[in-house]
């Protein structure tokens, strides 16, 4: 994928043990992040976001579904993550497949909490419309546009902006149905409820290359990791979900070292994307 | 095969100097809660190994954890597919598949698509793919029955059977999961516990070698918790190893007693 000389492998490795990366930054440093919120309409909720050359779309659409007889109080979200050949040649076909369902999973692990719920990102209970009847179902989709590194919190980041800028039509029950029926429904499209997103978590992967790990790695950087840690924290510093790439094993300490580590930098994007959130939302209002 | 009578197994449980404090309320309203099997909260199931399941494979296992019932087969090393690119290390191709009937409701284990990855990535750091270039091992996994903690189960037992398979490895990979339910960590959760638990950690490590190939957590943990859990997980795959061990011994003994 990335073509490197061993002289370039080695300035990478070696900027990195020194704290200065190729592109100037330290190892904890990330690059540049634009938000632009609400850029595809026929969403209830999308926006974009740039790290650098790497550039994401997540969009929001909510259909009325029924809710899983196993749990008829709450609503359902499914994630999934689209890699466009557009991005890369490579993703062309099935290419994309392998990388699709590794990022779409580490989404749903890190954005959907357990299986009761708790730790999740979005409360499911706040989408019944009607219980054990009626209940919004969200799609939540990304797409990769550009691929320059650190896809995952890249998307992370879209998802939490795309969430913010969703409105979920209020939904009038006619009457009351039979027990067996399904209830008359009169979807608004003037009134809209705003998602509380602020449990929402932020997604910080961790690339360890040679002994140290750096935050928002680029691709050139992510060829040259050991093994990656992606964890998501949200705004108590509680961590809702982790994942490891790469195989090579990894002492226990150094594992609970990066998340601390990944706590004190989530603390920073999160409020980082919070501003910007907020910033793309007045900019679309002007 | 399976000429000895199965041998009593034994559960094992974590070194006790963790649980100090063993809490003894369950959501703090439930007092006399117990496991639906009747464990202690950090009391794991009894692990059942059994090497060359399959006579047609280089090498297989069979292991049984409670209802939790999986056989892994291993192929190879064998030649490259043809479009594969040339490759001085060897390739890894892992899959795990569900029984229609594994599960309560038929064909529900497909939900688990992720599983296939998660092997590969448990396994990938614990072979020396540099012994057999140009070549690639194929693992596949059948969860036969379902009965929570499945991918723990599929993993140790791959390990072993690769083992059995004569594959170079650094060390045996033994995976324990535990899950959070409110306050109380409990390992090796069967399946009825596993669709109410908060969240969930699970840790693949290499015992000998003190190293973490793979970690996953869902839920909302703190950072006390995860070190709790993966203090129990860890010392869970060091006795869980153990048992992989002594039944690799036992069929080396049987081999060469024919």
């Amino acid at each position: 994928m990335v073509g490197l000389s061993t002289g370039e492998k080695l300035f990478i490795q070696a900027g990195i043990a020194q704290d200065l990366r190729t592109d100037g930054r330290g190892r904890l440093t990330y690059r540049p992040i634009s938000i632009e919120t609400d850029v595809i309409s026929q969403a209830n909720g999308s926006a974009r976001v740039r790290m650098g050359g790497t550039e994401v779309i997540a969009t929001v659409k909510a259909e009325l579904g029924r809710p899983n007889p196993m749990q008829p109080d709450k609503g359902k979200v499914s994630i999934s993550v689209d890699c466009s050949p557009t991005a890369e040649p490579a993703f062309e076909g099935r290419g994309g497949e392998e990388l699709s369902t590794e990022l779409s999973i580490a989404l749903e692990r890190c954005l959907l909490g357990g299986k009761s719920g708790s730790g999740a990102g979005i409360d499911l209970s706040s989408l019944i419309v009607v219980e054990g009847k009626l209940c919004w179902d969200l799609y939540i989709e990304g797409l990769v546009v550009s691929s320059e590194g650190n896809l995952l919190d890249a998307l992370g980041a879209a998802i939490k902006a795309a969430l913010s800028n969703t409105g979920i039509p209020k939904v009038h029950v006619a009457a009351e149905a039979l027990d067996n029926e399904q209830p008359e429904v009169d979807v608004s499209d003037e009134e809209f409820l705003q998602f509380d997103t602020s449990g929402v978590p932020a997604i910080v992967t961790l690339t360890k290359v040679g002994k140290h790990y750096i935050v928002d790695a680029t691709l050139e950087e992510e060829s040259q990791m050991s093994s990656a840690v992606s964890i998501s924290i949200d705004r108590h510093g509680h961590i809702c979900g982790l994942t490891k790439r790469g195989g090579v094993g990894v002492d226990p300490s150094i594992i609970l070292d990066m998340i601390s580590v990944g706590k004190h930098v989530s603390e920073e994007l999160l409020n980082k994307l919070d501003s910007e959130i907020v910033a793309a939302e007045a900019d679309e209002e002007e | 095969m399976a000429k000895k009578a199965t041998p009593t197994t034994t559960t094992y449980s974590p070194s006790p100097t963790v649980h100090k404090t063993r809490p003894s309320l369950f959501r703090t309203d439930d007092v006399n809660w117990v496991r639906p099997d009747g464990r202690g909260f950090h009391q794991c199931r009894p692990a059942f190994f059994r090497t060359g399941a399959v006579n047609a494979a280089s090498g297989s296992a069979y292991a049984e954890f409670g209802n939790t019932k999986v056989i892994v087969s291993v192929f190879g090393p064998r030649e490259s597919k043809k479009a594969m690119m040339y490759s001085d290390i060897g390739r890894l191709n892992c899959s795990v598949s569900y029984t229609t009937f594994s599960t309560p409701v038929r064909g529900q284990g497909s939900e688990n698509k992720d599983f296939s990855s998660m092997l590969h990535k448990s396994l990938e750091g614990a072979i020396i793919l540099e012994s057999f270039p140009k070549t690639t091992v194929d693992v596949f996994a059948l969860v036969l029955e379902s009965g929570g903690s499945d991918l723990p189960v599929v993993i140790s037992c791959a390990s072993l059977a690769l083992a059995d398979a004569g594959i170079m490895l650094y060390d045996l990979v033994a995976s324990v999961s535990v899950s959070c339910f409110g306050k109380n960590l409990l390992i090796d959760t069967v399946l009825e516990e596993e669709n109410y638990q908060d969240g969930s950690l699970m840790i693949t490590c290499m015992p000998s070698r003190y190293e973490v190939t793979q970690l996953t957590i869902t839920g909302e943990w703190t950072t006390s918790k995860i070190n709790e859990g993966m203090q129990l997980c860890l010392d869970a795959s060091c006795k869980l190893v153990e048992i992989m061990r002594s039944c690799l011994k036992e069929s080396a003994v049987t081999i060469s007693e024919e």
